[in-house]
């Protein structure tokens, strides 16, 4: 019993480990028989390549597959047409290459995932083919088919392997994480709505959404070159995931709203109120009180009703019952002596947002059964996600990838030390690659130990072991145990960047071409500029605008800005889900970055972007409900409103936050007065827009409040 | 069907776009089979997959290669 317990235990953790390392040396070896077999001019890119696609699982194996052919043709093609523009002229070629470098890394950086690894790869791609061919233009064609070809092989190799032996099926994963994030949400809003969690918490808890939500994307763009992952697939998920940012988005407001209101309540209690706002305090916070007294019921009803699963059945019992409270609560208001008016105002929000909330789960839950019972549903085009990155990032990833190339093409240069080629390769190769990791020096460093540890490993392989082999089988058994330990320090996630490192090394140098030629002399200075190469990179990151790296706090502020300022003004068609997707990306990455205990700093950041989550949100709606109306009295102070807005969101200032705040309780004054004699489908949007209007408020409220402590 | 094709002056082997065009067909087949279904009810997904590739491959060079 106990040893089959150590043996399931071990089949999980070690066995996984094992069994990949045993499907990436097939795939290697295979890759490297089939190129020596062919008679193909550099047998190592091949193996190269079935090493870099060594991947967890099959979805990622063949999504990364599919990017990197796509990466390779266009690198090889721009590398041809840089050559033949600049045959004569190696000056002009290397700016023109450092050019299209930056751009592609620029690009890297906008994109997520294998996408951006696609971009990475036509950047160093074009670098490998067009500088061999600086002294012989004319075999530059030749090089660039090779390559093509070489690549080819080692992706169909890795393919083949990885997806039909022992396939370990990404969509499982995504189940999954579906599966974790749904009882994670459910979770989170019972305990918020049981008043269990600090704001602190939840704020970490919105952090670590966002990051989820990027890693949903990112698997469902794995599992989509499965077998069996179909279209209606990827639209239920990313629907899945809309969903639940609107959801999450709606709940947020709800528990800031809640909050508040205990706050206000709890003034009176705690007794710290100074003596000239005694009675104002006093009324406040009874009136408080009160709508807290009529809020929290409905409250405690909706954190039971979460503790059962939500089939349609009780998703509707649970709406039924919320509408009975709410009209309950109404009575009891109408009945009782008369609210003021601010109070009035958040026991309609306080309503209006538990119903919208209700009807965002309900929507979220649907979407989930589907996905876990695999039923098919009828679900609007939800669109893709689309990620977004601050542009001073773009540019310096551009910059610096493309400077690094200029640098080493200088020292090759200066230094006419023929193998530098390699340190131009491995420095643009790595500096493209760290571009779009959230700590590109701890990536570097981690493929620079490798590298380390692989030279002197590589050497003994090379001069002791395979210069024994006359056939290939003992060059596989040669070759195996130094690409058995990168592969296997590959699969943990500690030492992943090494073993990348210790593999990538290995297969530039050990693999004999057809024929082999064994030089220590050459053999040790490629060694050395391969190594080179990464110590440039490394230096390159620490040296060359060292602040500007993926998810770094300042940035990502900025950015958040901006698109509470893009929400002002940007085309409404589709804009709430993209404003939604990009604010959730910069906090993905932001999460990346500051890694599992961020910081003050981070946190203040998290809660300024989910203020301007919450603000941007409104706007937009604000818009839409502007868009759909007629000309008014309402629809000019909304319109006021919005300007005002924009203004303040331009340029944040004390002056302009409040007058934009006198704006939104004139709006609500000229809206409620249209309340009375409009038709009911028009009083359901003037209620939407006194909502928006009370989270605008609120939100202003507190990003001033914030801004004035904080200073 | 040729041995080999001329591609700007770089000889490819006759069976590459033969290979693209049974990658064609068989992306078609597949999206076909997911929608479908077929996928959850076999074994292997993966392995399906990969032997209808093969036999689309073989077929058409069967046709083709005289």
């Amino acid at each position: 019993m106990w040893l089959r317990a150590q043996t399931a235990d071990w089949l999980r953790t070690e066995g996984e480990r094992w069994i990949f390392v045993a499907k990436a040396m097939l795939a290697s070896f295979s890759a490297l028989w089939l190129a020596f077999r062919l008679g193909l001019d550099a047998p190592y890119t091949a193996l190269a390549t079935t090493i870099i696609l060594a991947m967890p699982s099959s979805g990622m194996v063949l999504e990364k597959a599919f990017y990197r052919f796509l990466g390779t043709l266009v690198g090889c093609s721009a590398a041809l047409a840089l050559v033949a523009l600049f045959p004569q002229a190696p000056a002009v070629l290397f700016i023109g290459l450092a050019l299209w470098v930056a751009l592609c890394t620029g690009g890297a950086a906008m994109h997520r995932n294998q996408q951006s690894y696609s971009f990475v790869l036509a950047g160093y791609t074009a670098v490998m083919i067009a500088v061999p061919a600086v002294d012989a233009p004319d075999r530059v064609f030749t090089l660039a088919v090779t390559r093509v070809t070489e690549v080819g092989l080692g992706i169909i190799c890795s393919a083949v392997v990885h997806d039909v032996f022992f396939p370990r099926r990404h969509a499982r994963t995504v189940m999954r994480t579906v599966q974790a994030r749904y009882t994670g949400f459910i979770d989170f809003c019972r305990q918020v709505l049981e008043h269990r969690i600090t704001p602190a918490q939840a704020e970490l808890n919105h952090l670590r959404f966002a990051a989820d939500i990027a890693a949903l994307e990112s698997g469902r763009a794995a599992a989509f070159f499965e077998a069996g992952h179909s279209r209606w697939h990827t639209r239920q998920l990313h629907a899945f995931n809309a969903a639940f940012m609107t959801a999450l988005t709606t709940f947020y407001t709800l528990h800031r709203l809640a909050h508040r209101l205990r706050a206000a309540g709890g003034v009176s209690g705690s007794g710290r109120v100074n003596a000239g706002a005694v009675d104002a305090g006093a009324v406040d916070a009874a009136g408080a009180g009160r709508v807290l007294a009529l809020v929290e019921p409905m409250y405690a009803h909706m954190a039971a009703a979460l503790r059962d699963d939500l089939t349609s059945a009780r998703l509707a019992q649970m709406r039924s019952a919320l509408a009975g409270g709410i009209a309950a609560a109404r009575a009891q208001l109408a009945d009782g002596p008369a609210l003021e008016r601010a109070q009035q105002i958040d026991f309609d929000t306080a309503v209006e947002l538990l119903e919208r909330y209700a009807g965002n789960l309900a929507d979220f839950a649907t979407l989930y059964l589907g996905l876990t019972q695999q039923k098919r549903q009828q679900i609007s085009d939800p669109g893709a996600y689309s990620p977004r990155t601050p542009p001073a990032i773009i540019a310096a990833s551009g910059f610096r990838a493309g400077a690094t190339l200029l640098v080493t093409a200088a020292m090759w240069y200066w230094l006419a030390w023929p193998a530098t080629v390699n340190a131009i390769l491995m420095a643009t190769i790595f500096c493209a690659l760290a571009s779009s990791s959230p700590r590109p020096t701890v990536l570097v460093q981690q493929v620079l130990i490798g590298f380390l540890l692989a030279m002197p490993l590589a050497f003994i392989t090379e001069f002791l072991m395979v210069t024994k082999a006359d056939n290939f089988y003992p060059l596989v058994l040669a070759a195996l145990p130094l690409f058995a330990c990168g592969a296997y320090l590959s699969s943990g996630p500690r030492w992943a960047g090494v073993g990348v490192g210790l593999g990538m090394f290995s297969a530039t140098l050990v693999v004999p071409a057809n024929l082999m030629r064994y030089d220590v002399e050459s053999f040790v200075s490629s060694e050395l500029s391969l190594t080179m190469g990464v110590v440039v990179a490394y230096l390159m990151f620490k040296v060359v605008l060292p602040e500007h790296t993926m998810g770094h706090r300042g940035h990502v502020a900025a950015a958040l800005w901006r698109e509470a300022q893009n929400a002002c003004g940007a085309r409404l068609h589709r804009l709430k889900r993209r404003f939604d997707n990009r604010v959730r990306d910069l906090l993905s990455q932001l999460n990346a970055a500051a890694g599992p205990a961020p910081d003050a700093e981070t946190r203040a950041v998290v809660r300024q972007g989910l203020t301007l989550l919450e603000l941007g949100h409104a706007i937009i709606e604000l818009r839409q409900l502007i868009a759909a109306s007629h000309a008014g009295a309402a629809r000019d102070s909304l319109e006021a409103v919005l300007r005002l807005l924009a203004a303040y969101l331009h340029a944040p200032s004390r002056e302009g936050g409040e007058r934009a705040l006198q704006a939104v309780l004139d709006a609500g004054s000229a809206v409620r007065a249209a309340l009375p004699d409009a038709h009911p489908e028009r009083r359901a949007r003037l209620h939407t827009a006194l909502t928006d209007l009370h989270s605008i408020y609120t939100s202003l409220l507190d990003q001033l409040s914030g801004e004035f402590h904080a200073a | 069907m040729p041995r080999e094709v001329d591609f700007f002056g770089v000889l490819l082997p006759g069976v590459l776009p033969v290979f693209l065009a049974a990658m064609l067909l068989q992306l078609v087949l597949d999206a076909g089979l997911s929608h479908i279904g077929i996928y959850r009810r076999s074994w292997h997904p993966a392995l399906v997959r990969l032997c209808m590739f093969v036999c689309i491959f073989s077929a058409l060079l069967v046709t083709l290669y005289k």
